[in-house]
């Protein structure tokens, strides 16, 4: 318990480091673009007025200070919870990330729940029959899905779903009929609130419309999946403990899952958890292609706008995607594993 | 006389990268009986853990099988064709070289005593009660089931592993190299161990080793091996006390012993590259006691219920 | 630093003749990266409608747009008129040196400074592995969109987002291979008579780190071209006309249902290509790998 604490306490500390890492690396970026995020504040001002207005709203946005103050300033505010107002729609900036977000991490963790079962015993079947026809066929579907582009698939999916069957896929929820039936988004993942309104007509409706991007997304989790359990599966059953096991007279299934799979775990949930974050790519063009809102067109419209607030904002909320990740397969190494110590 | 294991012809390769079989385990006539400890010794390299493999079903993929092998009537071995279902874990069971590596360091011990009691239809509690008594008789204490492998010492480990390859009811122990982890003094110990379990249980031990000098003391019979062949095989004291076979003599000869002034002798040459496959017999290289005849011709004598690979036997330099 | 080219290019010579011998995916993917490699190279002088190719939209645009795949035009026009096929073409060049360059450049960067971060201890320990870990959490796509508001789309916005990227991911593979041969009698005996930090380094522990961060290296390519093209993908890279899978297959999106083509043909390209530089890597890392070398059944 005492560990565990201390561990939390070191992970905390140490990703505190690391997002002030990112801050001041995306800050510098967006200082640098083109614009004048000030005379956006002030509303684009023009006539006498507006120098003053523009160098009120300097001010105001720090931006009279020296660069290396500004970014302390920021760091500050950021730490202590005050991620600002967003300067474009001047709305809380945690607002607008979070209905864009929530919105790909709908897609993101759907795909998820569905591509990591999948992959995962692809990948064991495979390992099972290495050198087999059944074995190669498995292994090159896993190759050809993990390096194709996703907004290739996205699109061919797309096109089949509207040509061929005649389903509409495009964006999340269909407006008219939302309107109509008076739906509100609670929490932002348009599935469960769906389902908490009672509404099922928008419920499948949504469900219609996740369903091909996340199958898109879900193909790199399945076919790394079944690289990555292949490669791990054969190292894992050569070892002395399952042949042991073998030996021993252990049923096969026992062997594969008790023995064998057990100690993969750790090696997988990295994998897993470092895909989920590349996967944030493929959401992004895949939300493109199919025209859904997400982080994609949040960050566009950010940078456009030059609203240096909303997409510093953003970028600390998906660079923290990877610490996350990190942090949970330390956990679920030491919770597999009894020699590792958080 | 019941034979648990039963060998005729057995020949055991494996398939290198360019698919050439190097055979590793030549023609080999072996008769183990039921509940005696079986010494298979030779040096490394002379392919007796890959025949102790074979009797506990853990020959790799890739390996190669010719002849036959019977385990208590079971023909688990015919040709290219091994079945070892109903054999491993039921009949036979195996004592790891490295107990550090065998137990899975994920699980802890009474899981894995768990697993293997659960083939046999136990319950928990059955089950639990079961592995206690046979930790108790390898004096281990029942503590011992809630730890994890890696909270263990080594002596300990080997017990446990011992343990959980009597657990699943074996009649067919298989121990590859059980002492070559353990200190000096923990050696004799260790196959008192094994001769307590033999007697306790009514096992049969097939006890690989190098270590000639613990063939002696702990085992019934030997079989000696020598570049994939059982070259000699025999009740220990005789076949130590008087080598018929060339390669069995020098083996002995080595052994340093303390207290006597001898000077220590060594078998000049080296074995041949596992793979070869050819007419005549093996140690004409670094045998003193060759001949002309010796490179292309060998037969298997039977002289006083010791079986021995070789045209002329040392038998009346030994008995004269 | 003396490389012995010599042995160095008997060493990769033998090694892909063996591995050519034993593996068949490996075969694949080496016809596959050759043959877009022969395109790339021959694409300035094959190519049948050059100034099409580089984005210029044809005089009589009304007339050619849309057209599916012909004689004329192989891979079809797009909705302005130009020949696919020569934009295709000249996309091989640009997927090779993209490519080349990311990896190229980040892994100079990363293997100097893995390197370093493993065998210095004390500050710049500290200091180069915080860098590896801020730069391993941001995706290269939030890099180039700030940078490509600042400089304008190009090449060099690419190139220089994904590198920002990717010279963390090989610091850190070369930091942990570094670490365990900092380890090793051969670089701590030269450390302890004396020898200066730098020739260590150099003669040492770099010979010894490098070749398997090349072999990741060369796996990787697959993963860069599919990076790359969805930056592009997404506009947020190379300019809208550049002759760019990735580019022309956005060109398309609006025309999927009508002009397939035009998305479709460069995304295959694109497949093909990251498919046969990971057949590559990863016939190489099975072949490095003994646990991984044998086919096998299962035996129990």
């Amino acid at each position: 318990m005492v560990a565990s604490l201390n561990y939390l306490f070191k992970r905390v500390f140490y990703s505190v480091f690391i997002v002030i890492g990112i801050i001041v690396v995306t800050y510098l970026l967006i200082i640098l673009s083109p614009g004048d995020p000030a005379a956006r504040w002030a509303g684009n001002p023009r006539g006498p007025g507006a120098e003053k207005a523009i160098e009120f709203a300097r001010v105001e946005l720090n931006l009279d200070k020296p660069l290396y103050l500004q970014v302390i300033l920021f760091i500050y505010n950021v730490l202590t919870g005050n991620l600002g107002v967003s300067i474009s729609t001047k709305t809380p900036v945690l607002t607008a990330i979070w209905t864009h977000m929530s919105s790909t991490l709908e897609l993101l963790i759907f795909a998820y729940i569905i591509g990591i079962p999948i992959g995962v015993l692809l990948g064991v079947f495979s390992s099972l029959r290495r050198g087999s026809f059944k074995g190669d066929v498995l292994e090159s579907i896993g190759f050809i899905v993990a390096n194709t582009p996703s907004f290739w698939t996205g699109m061919a999916l797309f096109l089949v779903f509207s040509e061929v069957l005649g389903v509409s896929s495009y964006g999340r929820i269909d407006t008219r009929l939302a309107t109509i039936m008076g739906f509100k988004p609670i929490t932002g993942f348009y599935l469960i609130d769906t389902l908490i309104q009672g509404n099922i007509i928008l419920f499948f409706d949504v469900l219609k419309r996740l369903i091909p991007p996340a199958i898109v997304v879900s193909l790199y989790p399945i076919g790394t999946g079944i690289r990555v359990v292949r490669v791990l599966m054969s190292e894992a059953l050569s070892e002395d403990y399952v042949k042991q096991a073998i030996a021993l007279g252990v049923s096969r299934r026992t062997v594969i899952w008790d023995y064998a799979f057990k100690g993969i775990i750790p090696g997988l949930t990295q994998v897993m958890g470092l895909s989920f974050v590349y996967s944030l790519v493929d959401a992004m063009v895949v939300e493109y292609v199919f025209g859904r809102e997400g982080l994609g067109s949040l960050l566009v419209g950010a940078v456009v706008s030059n609203d240096f607030k909303l997409a510093v904002a953003t970028l600390i909320i998906i660079s923290s995607f990877y610490i996350i990740a990190n942090t949970i397969t330390d956990i679920v190494q030491a919770w597999i594993d009894p020699r590792v110590k958080l | 006389m019941v034979l648990a294991v039963e060998s005729k012809g057995l020949s055991i390769g494996y398939l290198d990268e360019e698919d050439r079989v190097l055979w590793v385990v030549k023609n080999v006539d072996m008769q183990v009986r039921e509940g005696e400890i079986y010494c298979l010794v030779g040096e490394s390299g002379c392919g007796k853990t890959t025949l102790g493999s074979s009797i506990a079903g853990v020959l790799p993929p890739y390996s190669v099988t010719r002849g036959e092998l019977i385990i208590y009537g079971r023909r688990v071995i015919k040709d290219d064709l091994r079945s070892y279902e109903g054999v491993r874990g039921k009949l036979t069971s195996y004592i790891p070289q490295n107990p550090g590596s065998s137990l899975s360091p994920y699980m802890r011990i009474w899981d894995q005593f768990w697993r293997v009691l659960r083939e046999q239809g136990l319950n928990e509690k059955t089950a639990k009660e079961r592995a206690t008594a046979i930790l108790k008789t390898l004096s281990l204490g029942q503590g011992v089931l809630e730890h994890y492998p890696h909270e263990l010492s080594g002596g300990m480990l080997q017990r446990v592993a011992i343990g959980l390859s009597l657990a699943t009811g074996a009649k067919v122990l298989v121990a590859d190299e059980p002492t070559s982890s353990v200190d000096a003094h923990l050696k004799l110990q260790l196959m008192r161990l094994f001769k307590d379990v033999r007697d306790n249980y009514g096992v049969t031990i097939v006890l690989i080793t190098h270590d000639i000098l613990l063939a002696g003391k702990a085992c019934d019979r030997v079989a000696v091996m020598y570049a994939g062949e059982i070259v000699e095989e025999g009740d220990s004291i005789s076949v130590l006390t008087r080598p018929l076979h060339p390669y069995t003599k020098l083996l002995v000869d080595v052994v340093p012993l303390l207290g006597f002034k001898k000077t220590l002798a060594s078998i000049p040459g080296e074995p041949p590259k596992p793979g070869l496959l050819r007419e005549g017999c093996y140690f004409y290289e670094r045998c003193p006691f060759r001949d002309e005849v010796c490179l292309n011709h060998v037969e298997t004598q039977v002289i006083d219920g010791r079986r021995v690979k070789c045209w002329k036997p040392l038998v009346d330099k030994t008995t004269s | 630093m003396r490389i012995r080219v010599p042995t160095l290019m008997i060493s990769v010579v033998s090694t892909v003749r063996r591995v050519w011998k034993r593996r068949m995916r490996f075969r694949i993917g080496l016809i596959i990266v050759s043959a877009i490699t022969l395109l790339a190279v021959l694409s300035p002088f094959i190519v049948p409608y050059p100034s099409e190719g580089w984005g210029l939209i044809p005089l009589n645009e009304t007339n050619v747009s849309g057209q599916p795949p012909s004689l004329a035009h192989l891979f079809g026009t797009d909705d302005k008129g130009r020949d696919l096929f020569s934009r295709v073409l000249l996309g091989s060049s640009t997927a090779l040196l993209q490519i080349v360059l990311v990896v190229g450049v980040s892994l100079v960067i990363g293997l100097t400074l893995g390197v370093l971060a493993a065998y210095y201890k004390g500050l710049v320990e500290y200091s180069l592995n915080y860098l590896i870990e801020v730069f391993l959490a941001l995706p290269a796509i939030l890099i180039a969109i700030p940078l490509k508001m600042a400089f304008g789309p190009g090449l060099h916005v690419i190139i220089a987002s994904m590198v920002l990227t990717w010279w963390a991911w090989y610091g850190r593979v070369a930091s942990v291979y570094a670490r365990s041969v900092c380890e090793m009698d051969y670089v701590t005996i030269p450390k302890l008579s004396g020898l200066p930090g730098y020739k260590i380094v150099v003669r040492h522990v770099l010979r010894n780190v490098s070749p398997p961060v090349i072999v990741q290296a060369v796996t990787d390519f697959g993963s860069v071209l599919l990076e790359a093209s969805a930056i592009n993908f997404l506009g947020f890279g190379l300019p809208p006309d550049y002759p760019d899978w990735g580019v022309i297959a956005q060109n398309g999106l609006y025309y999927i249902t009508k002009m397939p083509w035009i998305s479709l043909i460069p995304g295959f390209f694109i497949m093909v290509t990251a498919l046969g530089f990971s057949m590559i890597g990863d016939a190489l890392r099975d072949e490095l790998d003994p646990k991984l070398r044998r086919r096998w059944r299962l035996w129990f």
